[in-house]
């Protein structure tokens, strides 16, 4: 059996200038740390078993890889050519479509176990690869690339999408107390609304050519958060942050909406510096920088306004950043066909 | 006497002064990661390496907690390899020299490890013997060499390299006693704040 873990990531400026019809044309940038929530995959090797299971939120049991539902699984099985005799199963922290890139933190988990499943160890940048091949290539979906590359390498990164369709990601070397100073003024809510991504981004992607100028705006402000980061402004990282979903919610009619838009401003009202939606938007999670002397105070204002949407699922989710990127916790894997000696 | 003790402590001055910095922040980045997957780290050198590798390991473990042994569960797992004296010398006499790290590094490496080599010189065959065996499984390297940095420096993800002359076994091997020291120092530091702040 295989145990591997990714991490799911906050963004903070940047996000869309990820996409390959945006970085083809000008370069890309964002800015994210991965936090303390996992997406786990399994991977046990059934040799007596001939056929191809997957677990989650539903059970699949078929006889080749081409008949499961799953989508990426199916790509990634038959993409390897991995045909049966295996079993994979997938837990979460937190459910799906929450806007913190579990769907990449997946396709990363799931590569580098079934990579090591076929005795192949991956590295960073390499299983963040094979998950853009998945998902960009392989599946066609509209999305970008931030989130395999910040599941793979995990910590609090700027990550550069080149036009040759190249990746850079640079770690900001940011010491403890500045980290936890940064981390302690976030507030992430769930909305209680989830969203397909890919609906977003595909009005998004129609938009881009119209879009270029805020998409390059977007793209620069990263380095602008980035010199507020580490002279410790958090103020004015709030006032970025604010900026940011501006030109985010102009990108796409589908990233707010009345809902988010009544949250995010009871938020600024209860005193936070500044927020956006994380993810692709539509739903998901906000985000909020706050003085720290307002945090209960934002946090019963959007108790309260939740509960006047009747958003049921609402609710805080505790953050703390982590360093530490894609990775194999557990890997028992028996091989020579199933045999120990 | 006095021109000689000045003349040693200007080579230090010089040494310290040229620190990696960056490269020491991302060493510091890779222990934390590995401390968050519960993963172990094997140090290991020849001669003075070893010693700095053993001293190391026990202020790792423990002295990064001391202020609070009880309320953290979860502690490094710093190992230092080989771990016991009839290891190595097994190794080394029924096998060869060359295999005294990679012997042991073998019987435990998982993928959620890390290691951290130490040579002066960077090229010695044993310690490079592991470093590549690491590499191939894609466990992070921290590197700390000296001289030129040899093939250590060249194989490390985090390269600590410590520009001397060749053969400066002391100035090296200090400054290497002081970056360990400060790795220490910076996780005792990092996780009285994060007590002191719950």
């Amino acid at each position: 059996m295989i145990v591997v873990r990714a991490p799911l990531r906050i963004s903070f400026v940047g996000g869309g200038t990820d996409l390959p019809d945006f970085y083809q044309r000008s370069p890309g940038r964002v800015i994210s740390t991965t936090v303390d929530k996992y997406v786990y995959v399994v991977i046990n090797r059934t040799p007596l078993i001939p056929y191809i299971s997957a677990r989650y939120s539903i059970s699949e049991t078929v006889k080749k890889p081409a008949l499961l539902e799953h989508t990426r699984i199916k790509a990634a099985l038959l993409d390897l050519g991995i045909k049966k005799g295996i079993e994979i199963a997938s837990f979460a922290s937190l459910p799906a479509k929450t806007g913190l890139g579990s769907s990449s933190s997946f396709s990363v988990a799931l590569l580098k176990g079934l990579s090591a499943f076929l005795g192949k160890k991956l590295d960073s940048a390499e299983a963040a690869e094979l998950a853009c091949r998945l998902e960009l290539t392989l599946l066609g979906e509209p999305i970008g690339k931030q989130d395999q590359y910040a599941a793979a390498f995990g910590g609090l990164n700027i990550i550069d999408f080149q036009s040759d369709n190249s990746v850079v990601v640079k770690p900001l070397l940011l010491d403890y107390r500045k980290k936890l100073e940064f981390e302690n003024h976030l507030l992430v809510f769930f909305t209680g609304l989830t969203r397909d991504a890919s609906s977003v981004l595909k009005e998004q992607k129609v938009n881009i050519q119209k879009k270029i100028k805020v998409l390059k705006k977007m793209a620069n402000s990263v380095e602008e958060f980035t010199k507020y980061l580490f002279a410790g402004k958090i103020i004015m990282l709030g006032k970025l942050l604010h900026e940011a979903w501006l030109y985010k919610k102009s990108l796409a009619s589908t990233i707010s909406n009345s809902v988010i838009n009544e949250l995010y401003m009871g938020g600024i009202k209860a005193g936070a510096w500044g927020g956006k939606i994380l993810g692709a938007g539509g739903g998901g999670c906000l985000l909020f920088i706050t003085p720290l002397e307002k945090k209960q105070s934002i946090r019963k204002a959007l108790k309260k306004k939740a509960q006047s949407l009747k958003l049921l699922e609402f609710r805080e989710i505790p953050i703390r950043f982590v360093q530490s990127g894609a990775e194999i916790l557990f890997n028992a894997d028996l091989k020579n066909n199933g045999k120990l000696y | 006497m006095e021109n000689y003790i000045k003349k040693f402590t200007q080579k230090m001055n010089i040494a310290l002064s040229k620190l990696p910095v960056i490269e020491i922040a991302k060493a510091l980045n890779l222990l934390e990661a590995v401390y968050e997957q519960d993963g172990k780290i094997y140090v290991f050198g020849n001669g003075g390496s070893l010693a700095l590798a053993t001293h190391w390991v026990s202020d790792f473990n423990k002295t990064v907690f001391s202020h609070h042994l009880d309320k953290s569960v979860r502690r490094f797992q710093a190992i230092r390899l080989p771990t016991t004296e009839e290891e190595l010398t097994a190794w080394a006499n029924d096998i060869g020299y060359d295999m005294v790290f990679l012997g042991p590094l073998q019987n435990y490496l998982q993928d959620n490890d890390i290691i951290i080599a130490i040579s002066s010189s960077g090229n010695s065959l044993n310690v490079i013997k592991a470093v590549r065996f690491a590499k191939k499984h894609k466990v992070q390297i921290i590197g700390l060499s000296g001289f030129d940095g040899g093939a250590l420096n060249k194989l490390a993800d985090a390269k600590i390299h410590i520009q001397t002359e060749k053969g400066e076994y002391s100035v090296v091997e200090s400054v290497h006693a002081t970056i360990l020291h400060l790795m220490t120092q910076y996780f005792k530091d990092y996780f009285d704040h994060l007590l002191k702040r719950k």
